[in-house]
């Protein structure tokens, strides 16, 4: 991992490879939902059940979780817990670290298992690892996108939005 | 580090408020929160103890709406500022992009100031970011306290790499936006 690249950039093209890798997963596996996660807990792609809300503070709670596991991890010697489980009355979470980068986070209920839930995740990681690759070599190269215009115009709307 | 989905035209960065304990960076969220037009912020979240100390995070979503096409979001934290919680702090910082250091300006808080200063240079250093190169903004805040120290003596103590500072009283709301609006243009300036 580059730790100086600043931003990373998702094309098209990558994002449909990742919305057709968690809608497999949950055809797969018939769980609820499923979420792709930064480490900073950004959503960056999620399927499922389209009633679910409020995806953006789940994606930062579970992110939280997750990197509060790393820390543990540390304090025992652990090289990383890579995989976070909670279980629920109605509904569990899987959660599973793909490199150092990404999060795939998986919701389901009774109506499957846990073990075919951890086969098909493991499957699915791999994967989007693949996919995390060609990400941040494309964000090496991405400049299309931010624009001086572009910064000028956010810099107009902070201006704008942020006073009392 | 910033997040930018072309397919569904969304930017999100993260921003996240360090220092020591009470020093006002829940406060600060708080009143960005209460201030803020009700389309472009989220509810805020606070993982706090029952005498609301922050015990994991404060979260707040804020969306700046289409910009050139591109929703833009910023995602506000808060770490937990007593000492016993550093690696909650390192936790939290994970992956953020741009930092305010709020420090307490009351004469007798500036030994932990400078500890947590120097806490926060080693954590991003940590995260393998530069962190004479990493968006940072700093906030003296309860400046209307009359134990405040004055702001040269802070600037000798605290902001000798001269990043952008800014007085504040977080509780009244004054210099809270003007610390925001730095931070906010500091991390687009680095995308």
């Amino acid at each position: 991992m580059d730790p100086q690249l600043t931003s990373l950039a998702v094309s098209e093209k990558d994002t449909v490879a990742i919305e057709d890798c968690l809608e497999r997963l949950i055809g797969d596996t018939n769980a609820n939902y499923s979420i792709l996660l930064d480490k900073s807990g950004q959503v960056i792609a999620s399927r499922g059940d389209t009633q679910r809300q409020d995806i953006t503070a789940l994606g930062a709670l579970l992110a939280g979780t997750f990197a509060s596991s790393r820390e543990v991890a540390r304090l025992l010697r652990e090289k990383d817990f890579r995989v976070l489980f909670q279980q629920g009355v109605k509904e569990n979470i899987f959660t599973e670290l793909i490199e150092e980068q990404w999060m795939l986070v998986v919701m389901f209920d009774k109506r499957t298992h846990i073990g075919l839930v951890k086969v098909l995740a493991k499957r699915a990681t791999d994967e989007l690892g693949r996919v995390l690759q060609q990400v941040r070599v494309q964000s090496r190269q991405r400049d299309a996108v931010i624009s001086t215009s572009f910064r000028t115009s956010v810099e107009d709307t902070i201006d704008l939005l942020f006073r009392d | 580090m910033a997040l930018i989905n072309v397919a569904a035209r969304e930017i999100h960065c993260k921003i996240v408020y360090y220092g020591p304990g009470l020093c006002g960076k829940t406060t600060n969220l708080k009143y960005i929160h209460s201030a803020v037009p009700g389309q472009a912020k989220g509810d805020l979240i606070s993982i706090a103890t029952e005498t609301e100390r922050t015990l994991f995070f404060d979260f707040l979503p804020l969306d700046l709406g289409q910009v050139h096409g591109f929703q833009t979001r910023i995602h506000l934290f808060t770490v937990p500022g007593q000492v016993l919680y550093e690696r909650t702090r390192v936790a939290v910082l994970n992956g953020a992009d741009g930092v305010v250091f709020v420090a307490d300006s009351q004469r007798h808080k500036l030994q932990e100031d400078v500890q947590s200063l120097q806490e926060l240079a080693r954590n991003v250093t940590l995260m393998g970011k530069k962190f004479l190169e990493f968006p940072l903004v700093m906030q003296y805040n309860k400046r209307d306290l009359e134990n405040a120290l004055p702001v040269e003596v802070m600037d000798r103590y605290l902001n000798s790499i001269r990043v952008p500072r800014y007085e504040a009283s977080a509780s009244s709301g004054v210099g809270v936006f003007d610390t925001l609006k730095a931070i906010s243009k500091l991390v687009i300036s680095k995308l």
